[in-house]
Formats: C-alpha cells, sequence, structure tokens
C-alpha cells in the first residue's frame, strides 16, 4: 500500500512555488510527479509583442540570480541576427558579470543547502561571503542583483581603472573562503551525513534524460558550454570543467565550490587582458528576416534562446529553454528508492529556479486516489 | 561532430542546409525522413537534445529540434501543415525529450502521437480545450 504526500506549491523547499507528488511506502519513495507551470507568465509570448530594446529588461527579469546570462544571451542572440559584432571590451565586461553571477547563485546555493540539512552556521557564512560578490557586482553595474549593464552591441557600464584594486581584494576573500568550504565539505560529519548518497543520479540517467549544467557534471558529464561552444570572450579565457563522479548532493555541491574557485580565476584573467576601446556599437534594430540559437552557461546549465526576425523591430518568436527546465526529467531518477527525509535537500540540489497559483490535489480517503481540482470546483463544492 | 560533418551525416535526409558557422547549422526535413535522421544522430553518439520549439508560421507549424552534436547545433525543422498537425513522439530514441514534446502539444496543439505522458505541462487544468497560447489565432484574438 502505498501514501501520497503532496509537498508544495508553497515553500517546497524553497521559497518557489512548485508543485511534488510523492508516492510513498513507508519511509520510502516509489514514485513522483511534478506539477510545473505555477510562475508560468507567458514570456515567450510577450517577447514577440514588445521590441528589441524592450525585450532586454524582460530577458533581465525571466530570471533574478541569473538575469546577466539571460540579457547576455538575448543580446548575442540580437547581434547575431543583426549581423553586428560588439566590441572586444564589452565581452570581457560581460565575461566578468556573468562569473560574478555564477559565483553569487553558487553560494546562494551553498547556503540554503546549509539551511536544508540544519547547518545554519553555514548557511550564514555563505551568504556573508555572498556580500562581497554583491559589493562587487554594485560596483561595477550600479545594481546587487540586477545590473541591466548589458545592451544590444556591447555594454552600457565599463570597469572603471580604479575599481580594479577593490576588485581585487574581494575575489582574495572569495577564494579564502571558497578554499574552506571546500574543506568542509570534505571533512565535516554533518555535511557527509546528509549529503553523500543521496539523490544519486547515475551518468547513464544524466545523458538519457539530457541533464544540464552542475547536475550533469556531478554525474560525470563533461559538458560546460563555455567550452564545448565558447561565445563572447571565453574563447581567449582558459579554466576547468570541473567535474564529480557521484552524482549524489555531495557532488552537486562539490562540482559547484570548485566553479567558484574557476569563476574568480576567470574573473582575474578577464581583468588583466581586457582589452582597451569602445564598450558599444550601434544597431540598426529593423532586422530582415532571420534566425538564430544562442547557447550559454548559466550558473544552473545550458540556458537556450531561439529568435527569429521578420524585418520589423518586433521579434516573430522568441523561445527560451532555462536550465532548470531541462534539469526536471531527470529529476525522478534522483528521488526513487530515496527517503521522505531527504526531500527537500535533494530538491534543492538542482537549485531549481522557478517561479505560482490556483490548484489541490485532494485525496479520497475510501479510495486512496488522487486528482487535481480547479479553484472553480472547489469554490462550487463549498456552497 | 562539426557542422560540415553534420551536414554529410544527413545531407540525403534533408532537403535544405544552411551553415550559420562551425557550431552552428540549420536544416530542414520532413515526417518521412525523420526518424532516419534521429537514428542516424543516434549512432554517431549524439544523445542531448537542448529543446524543441514550435514556431507558427500561418498555415504551417514549424516544429524545430535543437540537438547538441558536441560542438554543433543541428537545429532540426519539421514543418507540418495546419491542417495535420502530428508527429510522432521522439522520447524512445530521446527519452530527454518528455518534457519538451508536452510543452509543443499545449502552446501549439502539435499532437505528439505515442507520447508516454500527453498531459498539460505549464497551463492550469481548467485551460479551455482546443485554445494554444502560441498560435498565431490566440494572439490575433488577444489584441
Amino acid at each position: 500500500m502505498t501514501f501520497v504526500v503532496p509537498i508544495g506549491p508553497q515553500h517546497p523547499a524553497l521559497k518557489e512555488p512548485e508543485f511534488f507528488r510523492f508516492e510513498v511506502r513507508g519511509e520510502e519513495i516509489v514514485d513522483v510527479d511534478i506539477h510545473l507551470g505555477y510562475a508560468h507568465r507567458g514570456i515567450e509570448e510577450a517577447f514577440s509583442r514588445r521590441n528589441y530594446k524592450h525585450n532586454i529588461y524582460l530577458s533581465e527579469r525571466i530570471c533574478g540570480i541569473c538575469n546577466v546570462v539571460h540579457s547576455t544571451t538575448y543580446c548575442q542572440a540580437v547581434e547575431q541576427l543583426a549581423g553586428i559584432k560588439p566590441p572586444e571590451r564589452a565581452k570581457y565586461v560581460r565575461a566578468i558579470i556573468m562569473e560574478l553571477e555564477r559565483i553569487h547563485s553558487h553560494l546562494l546555493w551553498l547556503g540554503i543547502a546549509a539551511h536544508q540539512i540544519g547547518f545554519n552556521t553555514l548557511f550564514m557564512l555563505a551568504w556573508r561571503d555572498r556580500e562581497y560578490v554583491m559589493d562587487l557586482r554594485e560596483m561595477i553595474s550600479g545594481g546587487r542583483v540586477h545590473s541591466a549593464t548589458n545592451t544590444i552591441g556591447g555594454v552600457r557600464r565599463d570597469l572603471k581603472t580604479e575599481h580594479i584594486p577593490t576588485f581585487l581584494r574581494g575575489l582574495e576573500k572569495l577564494e579564502q573562503s571558497t578554499n574552506y568550504y571546500i574543506k568542509l565539505f570534505e571533512s565535516d560529519r554533518t555535511i557527509l551525513a546528509r549529503c553523500a548518497n543521496l539523490g544519486v543520479l547515475s551518468k547513464e540517467d544524466a545523458i538519457k534524460f539530457c541533464a544540464v549544467g552542475p547536475t550533469a557534471r556531478a554525474s560525470g558529464l563533461k559538458t560546460d558550454i563555455r567550452r564545448d561552444d565558447p561565445y563572447g570572450a571565453y574563447d581567449a579565457l582558459s579554466f576547468n570543467v570541473a567535474t564529480e563522479r557521484e552524482g549524489d548532493v555531495w557532488a552537486k555541491g562539490m562540482v559547484r565550490l570548485r566553479e567558484i574557485l574557476e569563476s574568480i580565476r576567470i574573473v582575474r584573467q578577464a581583468i588583466k587582458e581586457m582589452p582597451g576601446g569602445p564598450i558599444r556599437t550601434r544597431v540598426d534594430l529593423q532586422i530582415p528576416p532571420n534566425e538564430t540559437v544562442e547557447r550559454t552557461e548559466a550558473p544552473r546549465g545550458e540556458l537556450l534562446y531561439y529568435i527569429r526576425s521578420n524585418g520589423t523591430e518586433i521579434p516573430e518568436r522568441v523561445r527560451v529553454r532555462t536550465p532548470t527546465y531541462g534539469n526536471f526529467a531527470s529529476m525522478k531518477s534522483m528521488f526513487v528508492g530515496g527517503t521522505v527525509a531527504e526531500i527537500p535537500i535533494v530538491i534543492w540540489s538542482i537549485d531549481p529556479c522557478f517561479g505560482c497559483n490556483d490548484r489541490v490535489t485532494l485525496v479520497d480517503s475510501r479510495t486512496g486516489k488522487t486528482r487535481v481540482v480547479s479553484f472553480d470546483e472547489l469554490r462550487r463544492r463549498r456552497k | 561532430m562539426y557542422s560540415k560533418e553534420v551536414e554529410a551525416l544527413i545531407e540525403k535526409q534533408v532537403d535544405d542546409v544552411r551553415i550559420v558557422d562551425d557550431r552552428c547549422l540549420f536544416a530542414t526535413s520532413d515526417k518521412l525522413r525523420f526518424e532516419n535522421i534521429l537514428h542516424a544522430l543516434r549512432a554517431q553518439k549524439v544523445t542531448h537534445l537542448s529543446a524543441i520549439t514550435g514556431v507558427d508560421t500561418g498555415n504551417v507549424v514549424e516544429v524545430i529540434y535543437h540537438f547538441d552534436c558536441q560542438p554543433a547545433e543541428l537545429n532540426l525543422k519539421i514543418p507540418l501543415p495546419k491542417d495535420d498537425l502530428k508527429i510522432p513522439t521522439i522520447t524512445e530514441i530521446f527519452p530527454g525529450a518528455i518534457l519538451y514534446e508536452r510543452d509543443l502539444m499545449e502552446m501549439l496543439g502539435v499532437k505528439v502521437e505515442g507520447h508516454p505522458d500527453p498531459r498539460r505541462l505549464f497551463l492550469p487544468d481548467d485551460w479551455p480545450e482546443g485554445v494554444y497560447p502560441l498560435r498565431k489565432e490566440f494572439r490575433e484574438k488577444s489584441k
């Protein structure tokens, strides 16, 4: 006899809405069903009702945490459609803010993961260190989270020479603390007990379900768009792709921590090798009919934009495939066979990013069957 | 595989190929030869499907499969006329397509035949039948 444990849509491990329906036998999870769409805002359709300039801001608002990588991907795609190349310096500024974004996203992940496993000291420490990155981001772009730096044809703000010493000092601090977290991840008993061998995604399943980003890399898949299909300044920057073999929550954390170190390396390199010159070029935004696909490596994995233009200043179609969407298919194999107690940390292990609303699951106590009812139906039943 | 190698692999199965650069190409095929391409890609160890996009162009819905051929991205287009919006599922060959195909069905009304779990994905359960938000008709109506 199995029971159904509904988790969400409010606060399923994190403060974003998504609904998980777990089927459990005793403590063991035998099946999971995920209901998406609580934060579906119709953004793809909204793209084809706004002009290219307005869409920069729309793309930035798909996700708060990875706003820079969204706008960079969008701008790169439009640049490709219009057949123009942004100045070299702009590519470096983009790389710097994207890597800062990765660092802050991974530290945020570490903090919440620590909170999930009841290690609140580490949560506080990780979020304290995240403030260093936020300060650097504020310095370069004027915004702690939303940078609004990207524009079609380059960037709007430049990295100033007088900021560089502060920048390097900030990176120094981040490097020290990341090294400490890595040591902690390798040796701390609480972390090992709550993360090792949990939510395992095998390499075969990662390949089968097309997993992306740190989730795939933690299962031993060496995939990274920055290396495989380099964009912007990444062709000229050297870095390692961090991978682990275990595929469990621990490995997913370790991959992210090691990526922070690589990102720090990239930012240092970019600051050193950054060419001079202008930071943006002018673009005519009446783009003739054309289509393009642009892929980037967001903090959570491969991000894909497909844009088709139609000769006007409004795109015909914009398709966005975010990394979390790519990772949902592989989630089932992480849960099945696990226990109820590990649900929050396993959900969090892929670093999901959802955006909420109108349904409830009812379990019929006589038959044990479940079904979803709409808000209207629920209101009718109450009468 | 780079763009040229991907082109050589699928040349006979596609009508026109547009190579954007070394790592990006577009190709158009049809439903009949679609499966051959999938098997050919699979035989070359292409395992990653990045996404599926549907574009309403008026009388035709173009379904675009984005395959990551390491490093080239193959964007394979299958145009489907609106009076016959059916395409076989690719989940047997690329299991990662499961959610993208559900998305395609609810947003554009393309019937994916043989899909193991053809429920809605993002739209609410009380969304009316037969209304597809990414269709041109929907855009006209909601203006």
